[in-house]
């Protein structure tokens, strides 16, 4: 016993110093660095919380802004997911195993080729305008597609969708069906079914796609800049310039881990919601 | 003449959990013994002690009057069959028997001539070449034995090996461990909770109790003269009299008191429920039923070889009473439970 | 309300799908126009992307990376999977927790702190060795996880019975343990060097100068229309789409 923990503790050794000296180092630094300063381009070491009130000041209403536009992406794809995988799982009998695999087929592959798609797609001249065009539903192209908060909404719940449909498929199948059927039995019926056991066995998964989502929503840039128009700058965009032409690394790290704690409190309220609303009662 | 496994004053311990507690054990060459206990007795522990996968924090453990204790399992000449058999799911039939044997560098005419007669010896002889995922589970169960008797090694480990099966083929495998046993020889060690899969393989039985080995004797032993109420409970269905022994008599609980040599102060009388004969009238019963007890009839079941007769005696006691017959009685029927005391076995409580 | 839920699946996974399909096709049109409908077929943006010099370099790179990356996470992620195995149940799972931190992190701020931590802190320089150790990061938690589904349902009963039967621990991983595992190793390889092919955000901050096929598709971009770019991605996403599903396939992953 004492020798397999040895054993154990040898193998976990090049992983945990990955873990340290790649993450846990990096990130503790960065986040220190957000309490210093930078004088005449360089990097001072210092204590204060001006680069907090910045944020807040000149970039709260970005902040909220993003959080906002986040929040919806994620609840819309968490939405989806769910439905798409509950249609797999409960609904779709032979078919469901092959429209989960269509949707591993979109998991990687093309972070960039789908913003890029959805750029070409929403566009003047896209196929989405040529489509509506030819069948004669608009005269002219709509300019409101590309280049607005919709482009940047579209764009991300299609590039989260099967990262979010995946944790979801995930829990439902650990639900047996014996389970709802035994359900049933006792008197239940498809609506509390629906929320003592679907939903509460979804619960973590569907968390976990909301936070996935809710997440690389919020700290993304490209989206932004490639299909959202000047309207739909989002906070990614200038933690990405603090670190590129304006260089202020501490003011850069300040509203990156403003974003992440308010993401973090976001999953928190959802996931006390969700725990109260399924919550198994005697 | 040396035991073949002698164990001497082996301990085990988990953390501040005591598996086995410090145990001696002489196991000679031949025998077919049952370590029986129920789950998380250590019996498990004590085995896996044997075959080299726990290392005991004290005393040591000799095979053939080796040391072994600190030997690693590929260093001892035991041999395992695993609860969950451990087959090699990326290898044939034959390749799993063969394992041990290419590991050994056994020469490949050799080793071929071996794996047949192993796989002969468990009548598996023509399904070398399937994969195990095709097998069912008594062949899985049969060729996890192979794996192991291919070996020749001198003792046997068993693990629970039939707790997956059926009843059916539990029954069946049993038989073929008898008939495999006499036709190899050697020496098995045999790991089961089910007492009656005890009973009927093994030559003695050791029963374990919370770490501790509480009887060592051959079944029939531990059937008639159980030492403790636990062995007398787990062993079988026994009637369970609580009293007071004094001067060769014994004075139950209900008042009665009847003959019975055996420990002073408070005892436990057992009486097997075959040994009880019963009688609406005391006058009907055999003379050599020299004990007697009023009792209260609850249940009357008829179970085709037997009739099971549940009892209640004047203390609140449950009693069992199994006949070949039914007699005419009736739930509520007063009657009198007798038995000859030569068949009942009086226990220190 | 059965169809529509027929339907509402139906739409879902044309959404997910159409894009995908779109960019193939633009890849064979004619036109420099990416708009509908095709005039006509051609393989010369295939042409162009692959005889441009900076494609070559790109594509050497990426495969420098992901092989680098496939490689050590590999190794990394099966070391600490089996770890996790040996280690009580509690402790286990806070570990596999630990280090599955990374992947919880959005790719914009793992790049941006490893950038100021190799810049301003340890003065390392940007570039392809930079990128391989920022990979490491978030592949080798994905390794580790798809090798600790598997050891789940590993029979360790059969790793006994080899130690039993006479191997020695190094002999009985090399036939038993590794042959058992073994595809969900290559599998988790696979997408471990999909994600890492992939990666653009991560690869822009910690790069420097150089290139790899996202961040030359991204200075593609930028600059205006060039029809070769449909190549690009595809390539990009056909490399990794083809790694995942290999991967996801030797390790039976469903959901």
């Amino acid at each position: 016993m004492r020798q397999a923990l040895r054993t154990a503790s040898f193998q976990l050794l090049p992983g945990l110093a990955i873990l340290a000296g790649l993450f846990l180092l990096p990130l503790s630094y960065f986040f220190v660095v957000s309490f210093w300063q930078v004088r005449t381009f360089r990097l001072r070491p210092d204590a204060t919380l001006e680069q907090y009130a910045r944020v807040f000041t000149e970039y709260g209403s970005t902040l909220a802004w993003t959080l906002a536009i986040a929040t919806l992406i994620a609840t819309v794809t968490a939405a989806i997911a769910f439905a798409y995988a509950h249609y797999c799982r409960f609904r779709a009998g032979r078919f469901g195993d092959g429209l989960i695999f269509l949707s591993l087929v979109t998991l990687f592959g093309g972070y960039l080729a789908k913003i890029y798609m959805w750029k070409t797609i929403l566009g003047g001249t896209g196929a989405l305008n040529s489509a509506l065009m030819a069948l004669g539903l608009t005269s002219g192209p709509i300019p409101a597609l590309l280049f607005s908060p919709f482009a940047v909404i579209v764009t991300l719940t299609h590039y989260c969708l099967p990262l979010a449909i995946l944790p979801v498929y995930g829990a439902l199948r650990g639900l047996d069906d014996t389970a709802i059927e035994a359900a049933r039995d006792l008197g239940a019926s498809g609506p509390r079914i629906f929320r003592d056991l679907i939903l509460a066995q979804a619960r973590g998964g569907l968390t976990a796609a909301f936070a996935l989502t809710l997440v690389i929503t919020a700290a993304d840039y490209v989206t932004p800049l490639m299909v959202g128009g000047p309207s739909s700058n989002m906070i990614g965009l200038f933690i990405q310039s603090q670190f590129g032409n304006r260089l202020n690394s501490p003011l850069g790290s300040a509203m990156a881990f403003v974003t992440i704690a308010c993401c973090g409190l976001i999953v928190l309220t959802l996931s006390l919601t969700l725990r109260a609303l399924t919550r198994p009662r005697t | 003449m040396a035991p073949l496994v002698e164990l001497v004053g082996v301990g085990k311990g988990y953390g501040s959990a005591t598996a086995v507690h410090p145990l001696s054990l002489r196991i000679g060459e031949g025998e077919f013994v049952s370590i029986l206990g129920p789950s998380g007795c250590g019996k498990t522990t004590l085995l896996r002690m044997i075959g080299g996968f726990v290392t005991p924090d004290e005393g040591s453990i000799l095979i053939d009057g080796r040391d072994v204790t600190r030997k690693p399992p590929e260093k001892r000449a035991t041999n395992m069959v695993f609860q969950g058999y451990g087959l090699f799911p990326h290898m044939t039939v034959a390749q799993n028997v063969a394992y041990g044997l290419r590991i050994a560098r056994v020469a490949r005419t050799e080793r071929a001539r071996r794996v047949a007669e192993a796989l002969d010896l468990i009548r598996l002889a023509d399904l070398g070449d399937r994969a195990v995922s095709a097998l069912s589970g008594g062949q899985r169960q049969r060729v996890a034995l192979a794996r192991a008797l291919v070996m020749r090694p001198r003792v046997l480990l068993l693990d629970e090996p039939l707790s997956a099966l059926d009843l059916k083929l539990r029954l069946a495998m049993q038989e073929e461990f008898r008939r495999i046993h006499a036709q190899v020889g050697g020496t098995f060690i045999f790991v089961t909770h089910d007492q009656a899969e005890a009973m009927s393989l093994a030559s003695r039985i050791c029963v374990m109790e919370a770490g501790r080995i509480v009887q060592d004797g051959t079944p029939e032993d531990i059937y008639r003269r159980p030492a403790s109420r636990f062995v007398a409970g787990f062993i079988g269905e026994a009637n369970l009299f609580e009293g007071v022994g004094s001067d060769e008599r014994v004075r139950l609980s209900c008042g009665t008191v009847i003959p019975g040599a055996g420990a002073e102060g408070p005892i436990v009388c057992v009486v097997r429920p075959e040994a009880v004969t019963l009688a609406a009238d005391p006058a009907a019963l055999p003379d050599q039923c020299d004990a007697r007890l009023f009792a209260t009839v609850e249940d009357v079941v008829f179970l085709g070889p037997e009739v099971r007769t549940t009892l209640r005696t004047d203390s609140g006691a449950q009693a069992l009473a199994l006949s070949r017959t039914a007699g005419p009685l009736r739930p509520g029927d007063r009657v009198t439970m007798g038995w000859a005391t030569a068949d009942q076995q009086v226990i220190a409580a | 309300m059965r169809s529509m839920a027929h339907i509402g699946a139906a739409l879902t996974a044309i959404f997910m799908l159409s894009p995908l399909v779109i960019l193939v096709i633009f890849c064979f049109s004619e036109s420099p126009l990416l708009a509908f409908p095709i005039e006509g077929w051609s393989l010369r943006w295939f042409d162009k992307a692959f005889s441009d010099p900076q494609f070559t370099n790109a594509f050497r790179n990426s495969m420098i990376v992901t092989g680098a990356v496939g490689v050590t996470s590999t190794l990394t992620g099966t070391l600490a999977a089996l770890a996790l195995a040996k280690l009580p149940p509690r402790l286990a799972t806070a570990t596999a927790a630990a280090l599955s931190l990374p992947v919880m992190v959005p790719p914009l701020l793992l790049g941006v702190a490893l950038l100021t931590f190799y810049s301003t802190w340890i003065g390392l320089p940007l570039g392809l060795p930079a990128v391989i150790l920022s990979h490491l990061v978030f592949t080798q938690p994905l390794v580790m996880l798809m090798i600790s589904a598997r050891m789940a349902s590993f029979d360790h009963a059969a790793v006994e019975a080899a130690r039993d039967l006479g191997a020695s621990p190094i002999q009985s991983f090399f036939h038993v343990t590794l042959p058992m595992i073994g595809p969900s190793i290559t599998g988790g390889t696979l997408i471990a060097m999909a994600l890492s092919l992939d990666d653009f955000l991560v690869t822009f901050f910690t790069i420097g100068g150089g290139m790899t096929l996202p961040t030359l598709m991204w200075g593609m971009l930028r600059k205006g229309i060039d029809p070769s770019v449909n190549v690009v991605a595809v390539t990009i996403m056909g490399l990794s789409i083809a790694a995942t599903l290999i991967g996801f396939r030797l390790t039976r992953y469903r959901g």
